[in-house]
């Protein structure tokens, strides 16, 4: 059955995954994006210009970054070829063009994150699919039964626990009444998403290791927790004080 | 749950946290890197040896010390087709450097009779290797033409490209990466 997914969705299929996960989710916080003060319209223009801010921004700063192989060929800018892009320039560059798009539409950030959430929580949930159709983010070899035959390996099915967290993960945040105060949905998400990162971190294949073996996404998913746990009790205190 | 509950549950769990990250850490260091051959990034690859179009052969194994680019391709295949010019103009520029490309026509999915014409189209200078029998597209695990593999000069995957054509750009920055 995941030979028959992965066939399916081979690279560069697996951008399917993607796409489909941004349109369920979207179209799932379209549903509920009102009670937390942004209006559909407003969400779909957030997203469609954060969207576009990530397509433009990673190609962008991955022609800076390599700016010696563009000057020869400057027209590789225009390549359809997905892998001439920084991922991580193109988040940047979503989250800035969403901060200009929401100061001027005058919203309320903690509102609008948790409006975005069901997006982000669907994305998860796209990812871990891409990454189990990719055979990325792969474990680490055990001789458990539920092993999977990975790159001529047994391993850990990280790709599918990963998933399973992550739908979870939303299960619990669609269920969830909306009676909490703003922001602490989105950072619910963002707690128990780098929970489970810290927790499945430890299965994978493919870590980086620093210091002696240590796992970075790790240190970085511990380190998110921590800013999550002070920013929740921030926001408490803000509505009490409402 | 109250203030204070609250916070000894995030102090606990960030406790835990910690625990988990010195616990699981990797002490031996080891990673997927030079163990294992397999057709992906961070993997030893997996070697073969074919023969070429010229009639000699050629062992994926006895290039290590170059950077090698594995490219799988087809005839009939239209980004394999126009990604080929790119491919060649980067060779000529660094193969003086160790660069190597090893173009391995699928001959098993292609008819032979093409393939001669088609390297003196596009003027293709470096070796045109036949997988006649299937036993590289398969331990590839070949799943779309294009497919290229950027090897390191230890022999290790360090991209992979699925799909094309691949922009120039694209190339050089890989090559250059595996020439490092």
């Amino acid at each position: 059955m995941i030979e028959v997914f992965r066939s399916l969705f081979a690279p560069p299929r697996h951008f399917i995954l993607l796409i489909a996960a941004l349109w369920i989710g979207l179209a799932l916080a379209e549903k509920r994006s009102e009670r937390h003060g942004v209006s559909k319209e407003q969400l779909n223009n957030l997203t469609f210009n954060s969207l576009i801010a990530y397509v433009i921004g990673g190609r962008l700063l991955f022609a800076l970054s390599n700016f010696s192989a563009f000057s020869q060929s400057p027209f590789s800018i225009f390549s359809p070829n997905p892998d001439l892009f920084d991922p991580m320039s193109g988040l940047v560059a979503a989250i800035l063009v969403g901060l200009i798009y929401g100061q001027r539409q005058k919203l309320r950030l903690w509102g609008t994150l948790d409006a975005l959430t069901p997006i982000f929580a669907m994305l998860a949930i796209g990812l871990h699919l891409a990454h189990l159709a990719a055979g990325t983010a792969f474990g680490s070899p055990t001789s458990l039964p539920w092993g999977i035959d990975l790159w001529n390996a047994v391993r850990h099915p990280t790709q599918l626990y990963e998933l399973l967290a992550s739908l979870l993960i939303f299960g619990w945040l669609w269920s969830r009444k909306a009676d909490s105060p703003s922001g602490l949905l989105f950072l619910h998400f963002a707690a128990l998403t780098a929970g489970a990162r810290l927790f499945l971190e430890a299965f994978r294949g493919d870590s980086i290791l620093i210091l002696g073996g240590l796992r970075l996404a790790q240190i970085v998913a511990w380190a998110i927790l921590l800013i999550v746990f002070i920013a929740s009790e921030s926001v408490r205190r803000q509505s009490q004080s409402l | 749950m109250n203030s204070t509950q609250r916070r000894i549950t995030y102090a606990l769990v960030l406790l835990l946290g910690l625990a988990w990250t010195f616990v699981s850490a990797d002490k031996t260091g080891i990673s997927t890197a030079g163990q294992i051959p397999a057709p992906q990034a961070g993997f030893l690859a997996p070697d073969f040896e074919l023969k070429t179009l010229e009639g000699g052969t050629v062992k994926l194994s006895d290039l290590r010390g170059q950077a090698v680019l594995v490219n799988l391709w087809a005839t009939w295949c239209p980004p394999c087709r126009a990604e080929m010019p790119a491919i060649q103009k980067i060779y000529n520029e660094y193969k003086e450097q160790g660069f190597v490309v090893l173009a391995v026509n699928m001959t098993y999915q292609d008819t032979f009779a093409n393939i001669a014409p088609f390297v003196e189209e596009y003027g293709l200078t470096f070796p045109i290797l036949l997988d006649e029998t299937a036993s590289v597209g398969p331990a590839y695990q070949l799943r779309s033409l294009p497919s290229s593999f950027f090897i390191d000069r230890d022999g290790i995957i360090r991209e992979v490209v699925i799909g094309g054509p691949m922009a120039e750009a694209l190339l050089r920055t890989r090559v250059e990466e595996i020439l490092k």
